[in-house]
């Protein structure tokens, strides 16, 4: 769906990538690592400067006007709406300019609206809006045209919890429907929750591009699991834990996924002693991807 | 086809829908161009008190000549209004919107804005002098001096149209034009209100064979008035102005096209 062969633009620097149909893919860095320039070459408004890009297995800058039938892309900071017409208005102009169906797109502008929460503005011009709601909107318009590929860079920005879940929800249905989304975010749960895969870009190198759980178990396999047990307490000395402490009835184990599986380590202690209740936290993507990344306060900084 | 004459419909109306919101604001700036633009017309008026003449040329065959080039203005404004604020578009990033669309990018550009003040304005003014010089020069207006009449019309708004877009797109490598436009366009537009045969050799060649203001107003003025200064030039330039704005345009729309590929879209 997405492919760039030894691509460089600005900051980035022999990025190859090819990204599948169906999936939705996060991709995520520091600021000022290129995760804009990325979008705008997947999306035709820029010329890689070396390398190949190729979406829907054409250039998009030579495809441009048939292309983005089948492409819908969302930019922060680009208005992609006419400021001085109403929502609704815009969307209408949409409407006709894609060539939908007018009931079709009035039953997907209702569900949508609705869920982004902006039916009680539709009649503002988009100028009078806040930005919140400017991006409700402009996300929305993205969505709306229900295209084969999605590119949302930052759509999270400026919107509340209720909002961001709504539209969690939308992108899960648009993408088990199989539309393909490549979604930039600084926000790392939205992304974590969304995703199927990550591409992870630091000062413009793509340093990792694979699943969420591939990411977990090859740069931070910890895992902690604390174990509430009736009876003895197990022995564990032979298996290769890093740590435990015990509390009680209770005791915590911190194991690592590379050496030892959560089975194996509950099959050693249910051979021992009875256990009442199990609880195993996996590590947050989010501290695995700031420890790769190394720039913690930065990646909190939208690009 | 009929889609795009739908969006044509929607954006024209959504268009003047925003500019005519405030209508008292709408009717007294639409008056204040139309006053601004006045002032060079009093100037000639003045001018013409002293001499009588200007190369041969009365006051009202030079309102008739001055009528052409606010006439063509106004209505080509209407659909350039995009292509004159181009490089504010390119600048800001809001280009982006058109290339992002499955449309073509010239189509949105003219139909999404309409600057109806400066049309209204000019437009406005060219009428004026049009009806106030029209039946004092001399013209049997016939229905084949009304036929030239348009295609002069449409002519020199294709002319004009085509250096606005010439000048639009070489904002795509240079970013800032405005200094280009206040050059070639605003600059020689003064010297179109007088008849080029007044100047010297080398604003006239400017006139005719660069920025060719001649054949929005001058040439065809002289088709209709045939004053003894047209004896300069050869005759078949009276007949140009259709031809000089259609080939003019398509190479301004040649140029356009190949420079959209190297548009380079403008950071967050």
């Amino acid at each position: 769906m997405i492919n760039f062969e030894k691509v460089s633009k600005f900051i980035l620097s022999d990025i190859s990538i090819n990204i599948p149909k169906g999936e939705i893919v996060g991709l995520i860095g520091a600021s000022g690592s290129g995760k804009t320039t990325f979008v705008r070459l997947a999306c035709g408004l820029l010329t890689p400067d070396l390398g190949r890009v190729r979406v829907l297995g054409k250039n998009p800058v030579n495809y441009r006007q048939k292309y983005f039938s089948d492409v819908s892309t969302f930019i922060v900071g680009k208005n992609l709406l006419d400021k001085e017409t109403s929502v609704i208005q815009n969307f209408e102009m949409l409407r006709i300019m894609y060539g939908i169906n007018k009931s079709e797109f009035y039953k997907r502008y209702n569900e949508i609206s609705e869920m982004l929460d902006f039916k009680g503005y539709e009649y503002e011009k988009v100028i009078s809006l806040s930005f919140g709601q400017k991006m409700r909107v402009e996300v929305a318009a993205a969505l709306i045209l229900e295209p084969m590929l999605l590119l949302l860079d930052e759509p999270t920005v400026g919107m509340d919890q209720n909002a961001k879940e709504c539209l969690t929800k939308i992108l899960k249905e648009k993408a088990s429907e199989g539309m393909t989304i490549l979604i930039t975010s600084h926000d790392m749960q939205s992304i974590s929750n969304i995703c199927t895969r990550l591409a992870i870009i630091d000062k413009g190198t793509l340093i990792y591009y694979g699943s969420k759980e591939r990411l977990r178990r090859k740069y931070l396999p910890k895992n902690k699991m604390t174990i509430t047990f009736e009876g003895e307490m197990p022995n564990i000395d032979d298996l290769p834990i890093n740590r435990y402490t015990i509390d009680n009835d209770k005791i915590t184990y911190e194991y690592n996924d590379n050496y030892i599986s959560s089975s194996e380590v509950v099959e050693v202690i249910l051979d021992q002693t009875e256990i009442r209740d199990i609880n195993i936290e996996k590590s947050e993507l989010e501290s695995i991807v700031m420890q790769i990344i190394g720039g913690q306060n930065e990646f909190y900084r939208s690009e | 086809m009929n889609d795009t004459l739908h969006l044509m419909t929607v954006y024209s109306k959504t268009t003047a829908r925003a500019w005519f919101q405030y209508r008292v604001d709408a009717v007294l700036r639409s008056l204040a161009v139309f006053a601004r633009e006045s002032t060079g017309i009093i100037v000639i008026y003045f001018t013409l008190l002293k001499f009588n003449s200007l190369n041969g040329w009365n006051i009202y065959e030079l309102l008739f000549l001055y009528s052409l080039i606010f006439l063509t203005y106004g209505i080509m404004i209407i659909f350039f209004t995009g292509l004159r604020d181009f490089g504010n578009m390119v600048r800001e990033g809001s280009f982006d919107r058109f290339v992002l669309r499955p449309r073509g990018i010239l189509f949105q550009i003219i139909f999404v804005n309409s600057d109806w003040f400066a049309a209204i304005g000019h437009g406005g003014l060219g009428i004026t002098l049009f009806l106030i010089s029209a039946g004092k020069v001399g013209v049997h207006w016939n229905i084949y001096n009304a036929l030239y009449y348009l295609f002069a019309v449409i002519g020199g708004v294709l002319i004009q149209g085509a250096v606005f877009l010439f000048i639009a797109t070489l904002n795509i490598y240079l970013i800032e034009t405005g200094s280009i436009k206040e050059l070639l366009y605003w600059n020689v537009r003064k010297f179109a209100g007088y008849p080029i045969s007044i100047f010297n050799k080398g604003v006239q060649f400017l006139m005719i064979y660069i920025m060719p203001y001649a054949f929005v107003n001058y040439f065809p003025a002289q088709f209709l008035l045939r004053k003894e200064d047209m004896s300069q030039y050869p005759e078949i330039y009276l007949y140009l102005t259709p031809i000089v704005g259609v080939g003019m345009y398509l190479l301004a729309y040649a140029f356009w096209l190949y420079s959209l590929k190297y548009y380079k879209s403008s950071g967050n």
